[in-house]
C-alpha cells in the first residue's frame, strides 16, 4: 500500500490527539463510578415511568408492558424447564 | 515518489487516478447502500453435532496429513467467524490447508432458553459431548483443544476437570486468568459498582448492545481514523471487502447467558478465583494444575482487552509445569487472530506448534 496522503495523516494525527486523552479518561475510577451511577439512575427513571404507565393502564383494566414482561419471563422459565426435562429423557434413552 | 514530467508517466498516472475515482464512486455507493457485503465464514464445513444452539462444525479437508484433530472452542462474547473471516485471512483455512482435521464448537446466538446456562453447563455438558463427537467423527483417540479468550477458560477447565479428557495439546489464546489485570473491560463490575443482575434483561441474558458498548468505549474515536483510511482506499476492492468484513464482525455481538455472567462476575472478576489455582464448577472443585496435555499459552503483545499480564499466570497454574510453553505474538486481541499480522505471525507459528506436537498420518486420508 502506498504512503498515506497528507490529509489522511492529518486526520489520524487529530484523531489520536483527541482519542488518547479520551481513552485515558474512560479508564479512570471516576469514569467507572460515574457510568455505574448513570446506569442505575437511568434504570431507576425507567422503572418510575413504567410504574406510572402501569398504574394508568391498570386503572383502565388494560395490560401493561410490565405484565407482558412478567409473562414472558414465566414462559421462558417454563420453556427452559421443559428443555431440561427433555434432555434428561434423551439421556436416559 | 516525486512527480515526474515524463508524458508517458503523466498519462499513466492520470489514467490510474481516473480509474480509481470511478472505483471509489462505485464502492462508495455500494458501501453506503450496504450491498455487496463480503461473505464471511466461507471455508466449507458441515454440522456434525448439535445441541440447543451449540453446533460442532467440521471443515472439509480431502488431505488430512496430521493427527490428532483440532477442536477450537470459541468465546461466548463474539461470533466465531472471526477465525474464518475471509479467504486468505482465516485461521481455520490456514490450519486446514496445513493438513489438519479442524472442528469448531460454535455457540450460536443465546436467547431466553440459554439464560440458565452456567459454567457447569459448558464445561460438563457441551464440551465433553463435542469432544466425544470429534472422536467419533474422526476416529481419533485424542484431540488438540484450542480455546480463544473465554473459550480458553472453558477448555482449560474441561482439560483439568476430567481425568480421562483425551487432550494431547491444550492451546489457550488470549485467555484471561488474572482478572485483577483486566482493567477497563471489567472495571464496571467490581465491588461497589454494577452488579451482574443490573445488566441482565428480561430474557435473562446480557443484551448484545451492552457488550458492544463495553468494547466500543475502549477506543471511541478510532472509528474516525478507520473511516478516513477507508475513504483513501475506497478504490481498492480487497481493502473495502476486508474493512466491511471486520466492521460486520465488530458490530455483530451476541447476548451473553445470564447465569454464566453472574458466575463470572462473582467468581472470576470479584473473587479472582482462578488465581488460587482452583475453581468450583457445579458440585466439584477443579484444580487447574490437573489440565491434561501439552499447554501452549498464546498471547497478543498489544492486547488491550485481555492484557498479557492477565494471561501470563497460565504458565504458573495450568497443567504440568514441564509441558507448558509460552508464545508471544504481535497484534491486539482480535488482530492477533485475524488480519495481516495474524497471517504473517500467528497462523504460521500456531500451526507449526500444533504440527510439531502432532503425528504424521500414514497416508493422506479422505475426511
Amino acid at each position: 500500500m502506498s504512503a498515506k496522503p497528507l490529509w489522511l495523516r492529518a486526520v489520524i494525527r487529530l484523531e489520536r490527539a483527541v482519542g488518547e486523552p479520551v481513552e485515558a479518561a474512560v479508564r479512570t475510577d471516576t469514569y467507572f463510578d460515574l457510568m455505574s451511577k448513570a446506569t442505575r439512575t437511568t434504570a431507576s427513571a425507567k422503572r418510575k415511568v413504567a410504574g406510572t404507565s402501569t398504574r394508568a393502564l391498570h386503572l383502565l383494566n388494560l395490560p401493561a408492558g410490565t405484565d407482558v414482561k412478567r409473562m414472558r419471563e414465566q414462559l421462558s422459565r417454563m420453556e427452559r424447564r421443559i428443555n431440561q426435562l427433555s434432555e434428561r429423557v434423551e439421556e436416559l434413552d | 515518489m516525486p512527480p515526474t514530467l515524463n508524458p508517458i508517466d503523466l498519462v499513466s498516472r492520470i489514467n490510474r487516478d481516473v480509474e480509481r475515482s470511478l472505483l471509489r464512486a462505485r464502492n462508495g455507493v455500494r458501501y453506503v447502500r450496504g450491498t455487496h457485503a463480503p461473505q464471511v465464514g466461507a471455508t466449507p464445513k458441515e454440522v456434525v453435532w448439535k445441541r440447543g444452539k451449540a453446533e460442532l462444525w467440521r471443515y472439509r479437508n480431502d488431505a488430512v496429513r496430521f493427527g490428532p484433530p483440532v477442536l477450537i472452542v470459541h468465546s461466548l462474547v463474539s461470533r466465531s467467524y472471526i477465525l474464518d473471516l475471509r479467504p486468505g485471512n482465516s485461521l481455520i483455512e490456514y490450519l486446514t490447508n496445513a493438513g489438519l482435521d479442524v472442528f469448531l464448537l460454535d455457540w450460536g446466538v443465546a436467547d431466553e432458553l440459554d439464560a440458565d446456562n452456567d459454567l457447569a453447563r459448558y464445561v460438563d455438558f457441551y464440551i465433553p459431548r463435542a469432544v466425544a463427537a470429534v472422536k467419533r467423527e474422526s476416529g481419533a483417540d485424542e484431540i488438540t483443544l484450542v480455546g480463544y479468550c473465554l473459550g480458553g477458560v472453558l477448555t482449560a477447565l474441561y482439560a483439568a476437570g476430567y481425568e480421562a479428557a483425551p487432550v494431547r495439546n491444550l492451546i489457550l489464546m488470549a485467555t484471561p486468568i488474572d482478572f485483577d489485570q483486566m482493567g477497563a473491560m471489567v472495571a464496571f463490575l467490581r465491588e461497589g459498582r454494577l452488579n451482574a443482575e443490573e445488566l441482565v434483561d428480561d430474557t435473562g441474558n446480557v443484551p448484545a448492545d451492552v457488550l458492544y458498548s463495553g468494547f466500543y468505549m475502549q477506543a471511541p474515536t478510532t472509528e474516525i481514523a478507520q473511516k478516513a483510511t477507508l475513504l483513501d482506499n475506497l478504490w481498492n476492492d480487497e481493502f473495502v471487502e476486508g474493512f466491511q468484513a471486520m466492521g460486520q464482525w465488530s458490530r455483530d455481538h451476541v447476548p451473553f447467558p445470564g447465569a454464566l455472567f453472574r458466575e463470572l462476575v462473582e467468581e472470576l472478576v470479584r473473587k479472582n478465583v482462578l488465581m488460587t489455582g482452583a475453581i468450583r464448577v457445579g458440585e466439584r472443585k477443579i484444580e487447574l494444575a490437573n489440565a491434561r496435555g501439552n499447554v501452549l499459552n498464546a498471547m497478543a503483545e498489544r492486547d488491550n482487552v485481555v492484557p498479557p499480564a492477565a494471561v501470563e499466570p497460565v504458565m504458573n497454574l495450568i497443567g504440568d509445569p514441564a509441558r507448558r510453553e509460552e508464545l508471544r505474538l504481535p497484534g491486539g486481541h482480535v488482530t492477533f487472530g485475524t488480519g495481516r499480522s495474524a497471517v504473517k505471525h500467528t497462523m504460521p507459528r500456531l500451526t507449526g506448534w500444533i504440527i510439531e506436537h502432532s503425528d504424521e498420518l500414514p497416508a493422506a486420508k479422505e475426511s
